[in-house]
């Protein structure tokens, strides 16, 4: 039989999508897939979001051509999105960038001028320049970082490193603030341990599904499917479905409800209720497990402290929790009867009922996922938490197919963000910044005089840490939001933002984002592999490498650890974050940026660079270079470690394990593999103990840290017992009103992935959605003689957007609220937000605000 | 040049039916699974840099019968149509 190179391809195409569904065909449509088409073929970590599905990228000549659904991972099991397929063409956008640009006039830095093409060595000597000047004037405050959920494990250690140990200041904040600190602060509140106990192979075990502000069908199409699977499947299976508007995942929910913004705080209350009234919960588990407790309520919005609701707030920002009897719980929630909630959430008596009855079964497993619609919430770490409240009420938790799941956006808010700590308060494997003996713990591990990493409180062992200024350090923390309006008030004067687009995604762009950015006294720096709207907003522009283009790894939604190699070479002169922030550690020297009392402690130091004393420490720099092989033999560049001399990724993972894997380590519980472990397999949940992954957290029989005859022990409290933490329904902060008269909610769309700097250069992603649209009513639309595809001015009370009326697609909302997707640059949807937060995780409520809508 | 391969769920029992309204689209070829009502079917197209490819899967969803479509597959390799043609064995 002739053969050509197109049959070939085709054949392979149609082997990997029969042996995916099970299906068998004549041989002869199957015949070539044995021999060699000169594609180089191996796993990769998707891009995207948090689901973790791992694709095999199909390399010749250097470049990518060809990817599929890798039928080895257990996440996917060779499925993959539309995203997911096109992924390859997000390295090759006509735009990357790949020289470093810097704004001058005249051959010289001018914040007003026009971006240039300058070296890598001058890009950092400026920006050097400016921020050992701004730690020095300005304190630990006076610089700061902006990292993100999608940097590699890596890459985000390092950062921490860089900021916490290097620049001793803790002004370090992920993106991941905006879309996970609210369920970060329930897990740590409820559990003492962040993260899942469950894992995805809940979906094939679970009777019913929940879905709490989650459009899955959408935003984690991979679970979805597998979702769908067991519901179509499985007898008696049922999905509950909860949003503000309607979306793709309502075709197949059994039970739909639409409910008023803010009132999933009042319906998860009333299934408590309706569980403690029918006296369903599981009382020999509450006995042994759980403590209850309240949350001091009335607690602000997270806005400015000046701002009116701030001020007629009784408890702005407290979230001490206090012991209450089982009785004082159930007289807590007693308040939220059928009644008062159907009327209060809109959600009709019977399909509140039906929900109710679902979660009080005790035959019944219950799974329940939510995002952001649980996350993005000026209440999200109680709404979290009566999640959880409602779960452990019944006991039905920490068990094949009872599980309360956190899902997540981004590829790595687990793997980075979240475990590595690169949050203000944060230090790696769940150690805070608050505590001086963690931070003790980190310094020495970091072979850093004790007092190097600045305390929350400005304190070590009761005493002020000094500062380079010679003042006492003063209070350390800074979040995400606080940063744009430092920098607007001129407090912080550094600005490095690292693998996000926050000028596009964070709130309230008009009043705080840009004037912050632009203000004459500060300098920012973006690093992108696209000319972003953050990008073109910087003053200095450095030209990364991304995703593949380097040694990587990600850590998912259900603590799957995942590693993959550098498959194809960056362009010009674009290099890895990793690289960027240990390069940049040889322009700051430690006698810039740490005071004399310091120094004296390690007096050799003083004219050391921040590279040498943390990345050349004898720790990081101890593996040499080697070739990378995989199993078939197959030979895989590593610039990082041809530029530094060391193994990079191998030398920052390992000492990265010092904090979760090491003996005499503060918290258990992270424990992983080692570096070499994680390039063999499709990724390990940790805790990884003897080499084995833990699925199911908490259970005797599933986890290695519970013993024999303990049952389950929620070992991050040191009780062994988890908290139902008692919280009210409390209303928006900024609810519809005569002139503002409809809610606004953002998010996203299937095709377009967060701020779309990626996939709005793929054209087919593009193609298919162009531009973000107003989802709304057609009664709201008719009321404002707006028609299906006509213009409409949205304005709020920080800014005005124009787009287009979509009254018949695949989101239907309810009358009285909008909906606009935030991927889109041309029309910014963050200058209608408001940049409230949960006052608890400070994480931005994206949902909830007043908007009016005209003809345009 | 952009080939694919994807899985096209049914509705029981209509495979061959589904297939035969598949067969009508440009580029498109249903390779087996009727039986099963997975259909494995492969979307090609000579290739230019913005894929007719996407929207015939897109189409292909909309089509009767169809219950929902998952790619597996995606080569989109810049070779001329010649290339593609050589013989290789």
């Amino acid at each position: 039989m002739k053969l050509t190179r197109r049959d070939f391809i085709k054949s392979n195409a149609v082997a990997a999508a029969a042996s995916v569904a099970g299906v068998t065909l004549p041989v002869s449509s199957t015949v070539a897939a044995d021999a060699d088409d000169g594609i180089r073929w191996d796993k990769a970590a998707c891009r995207y979001c948090g689901t973790g599905c791992s694709v095999l990228m199909g390399v010749k000549d250097g470049k990518v051509v060809a990817s599929q659904g890798d039928p080895d991972a257990p996440v996917n099991k060779g499925l993959n999105c539309i995203k997911g397929y096109f992924l390859p063409k997000i390295l090759y956008g006509e735009d990357r960038l790949t020289k470093p640009l810097l704004r001058k006039t005249n051959g010289k830095y001018d914040k007003n001028g026009k971006f240039e093409a300058v070296s890598w060595e001058e890009a950092f000597q400026t920006m050097a320049e400016k921020w050992i000047a701004a730690r020095k004037a300005k304190g630990p405050k006076g610089v700061g970082m902006f990292g993100s959920g999608q940097w590699t494990v890596w890459e985000g250690y390092a950062a921490q490193k860089l900021l916490k140990a290097g620049f001793r200041s803790n002004s370090l904040e992920p993106n991941a603030r905006h879309c996970m600190a609210s369920a970060v602060g329930a897990f740590m509140r409820a559990f003492g341990i962040d993260e899942p106990m469950g894992c995805y192979d809940d979906l094939e075990h679970a009777d019913v599904f929940v879905l709490w502000g989650a459009n899955m069908a959408e935003m984690h199409p991979i679970l979805w499917s597998r979702l769908t699977d067991t519901r179509l499947t499985k007898p008696g299976c049922e999905v509950h479905v909860l949003s503000t508007f309607e979306h793709r995942c309502y075709e197949l929910a059994d039970n739909g409800m639409i409910f008023e913004p803010q009132t999933d705080l009042a319906i998860l209350n009333y299934i408590a209720n309706y569980i403690i009234q029918n006296k369903a919960y599981n009382k020999e588990f509450i006995d042994k497990h759980v403590n209850f407790t309240k949350t001091p309520t009335d607690i602000g919005y997270g806005l400015r402290a000046t701002d009116p609701r701030e001020k007629a707030a009784k408890n702005r920002n407290k979230g001490k929790l206090s012991k209450i009897s089982f009785e004082e719980y159930a007289k807590s929630v007693e308040p939220y009867t059928l009644e008062y909630t159907s009327k209060l959430s809109k959600v009709p008596k019977d399909q509140l009922l039906k929900l109710a009855k679902a979660y009080a079964d005790p035959n019944k497993k219950v799974a329940s996922y939510w995002t952001m619609g649980f996350n993005q919430h000026t209440r999200g770490v109680w709404v979290n938490g009566l999640c959880y409240n409602v779960h452990l009420l019944m006991g039905k938790i920490a068990e094949p197919g009872n599980s309360p799941f956190s899902l997540t956006g981004q590829p790595s808010a687990c793997g980075t963000a979240r475990e590595v700590g690169t949050f203000t308060h944060r230090l790696p494997a769940d150690l805070v910044t608050k505590k001086d003996a963690h931070c003790k713990f980190a310094e020495k591990t970091w072979k850093l005089p004790a007092g190097t990493i600045p305390r929350a409180n400005g304190k070590t062992d009761g005493a002020d840490q000094t500062d380079i200024s010679g003042k006492p350090m003063g209070k350390t923390l800074i979040h995400a939001v606080a940063m744009h309006r430092a920098l607007n008030d001129g407090k912080m004067n550094t600005f490095w933002v690292m693998c996000n687009n926050n000028m596009q995604a964070a709130a309230n762009m008009n009043d705080e984002s840009y004037p912050g950015w632009r203000n004459p006294d500060n300098f920012i720096t973006v690093s992108d592999p696209y000319p972003t709207v953050s990008a073109q907003a910087a003053d200095l522009i450095l030209p990364t490498a991304m995703w593949i283009e380097k040694e990587g790894a990600y850590g998912n939604a259900e603590r799957r650890t995942q590693f993959w190699r550098q498959q194809v070479a960056a362009p010009g002169e674009a290099k890895s974050d990793v690289w960027q922030v240990m390069e940049f550690a040889k322009y700051v020297k430690v006698k810039d940026v740490w005071p004399e009392d310091l120094i004296a402690k390690m007096p050799e130091y003083a004219d050391k660079t921040l590279f040498d004393v943390l990345y050349a420490n004898g720790q990081v720099d101890k593996f040499p270079v080697e070739q990378v092989t995989d199993s078939r033999g197959n030979k895989y560049e590593n610039d990082e470690s041809k530029d530094f001399g060391f193994y990079v990724q191998k030398g920052l993972f390992e000492e990265y394990r010092l904090f979760n894997s090491a003996e005499g380590i503060p918290k258990k519980g992270h424990e992983m593999a080692d570096f070499d472990a994680y390039h063999k397999v499709r990724g390990l949940r940790w805790p990884v103990i003897d080499g084995k992954e833990t699925l199911w957290r908490f259970r005797e029989g599933y986890d290695p840290h519970v013993a024999k005859g303990e049952g389950v022990k929620f070992y991050g409290k040191p009780d062994g017992r988890a908290n139902i933490i008692t919280a009210p329904y409390e209303p928006a902060a900024e609810p519809p009103d005569k002139e503002y008269d409809l809610w606004l909610c953002t998010g996203r769309v299937l095709e377009h992935w967060h701020s779309g700097s990626m996939t709005r250069r793929v054209p087919e992603l593009y193609r298919a959605v162009p531009d973000a649209v107003v989802y709304m009513h057609p009664k709201d639309a008719k009321k404002r003689r707006l028609r299906n595809g006509a213009n409409a001015k949205l304005t709020t009370r920080r800014g005005e957007i124009v787009c287009k009326v979509d009254t018949k697609g695949r989101n239907k909302c309810p009358e009285g609220l909008v909906f606009v997707p935030w991927f889109d640059a041309g029309r910014l949807v963050n200058k209608l937000t408001l940049d409230q937060t949960d006052p608890l995780s400070k994480e931005t409520d994206y949902k909830k605000c007043g908007v009016k809508i005209t003809r345009a | 040049m952009n080939i694919c391969s994807l899985i096209v769920y049914t509705k029981p029992d209509h495979g061959p039916q589904v297939t035969k309204r598949l067969e009508q689209y440009q580029g498109v070829e249903v390779h087996g699974g009727m039986i099963e009502d997975k259909l494995i079917v492969t979307v090609e197209d000579e290739g230019e840099s913005m894929s007719p490819v996407s929207d015939t899967m897109n189409e292909l969803r909309n089509v009767d019968g169809v219950v929902s479509t998952t790619l597996i597959y995606h080569y989109g390799g810049e070779e001329s149509m010649e290339e593609m043609n050589r013989e290789i064995n």
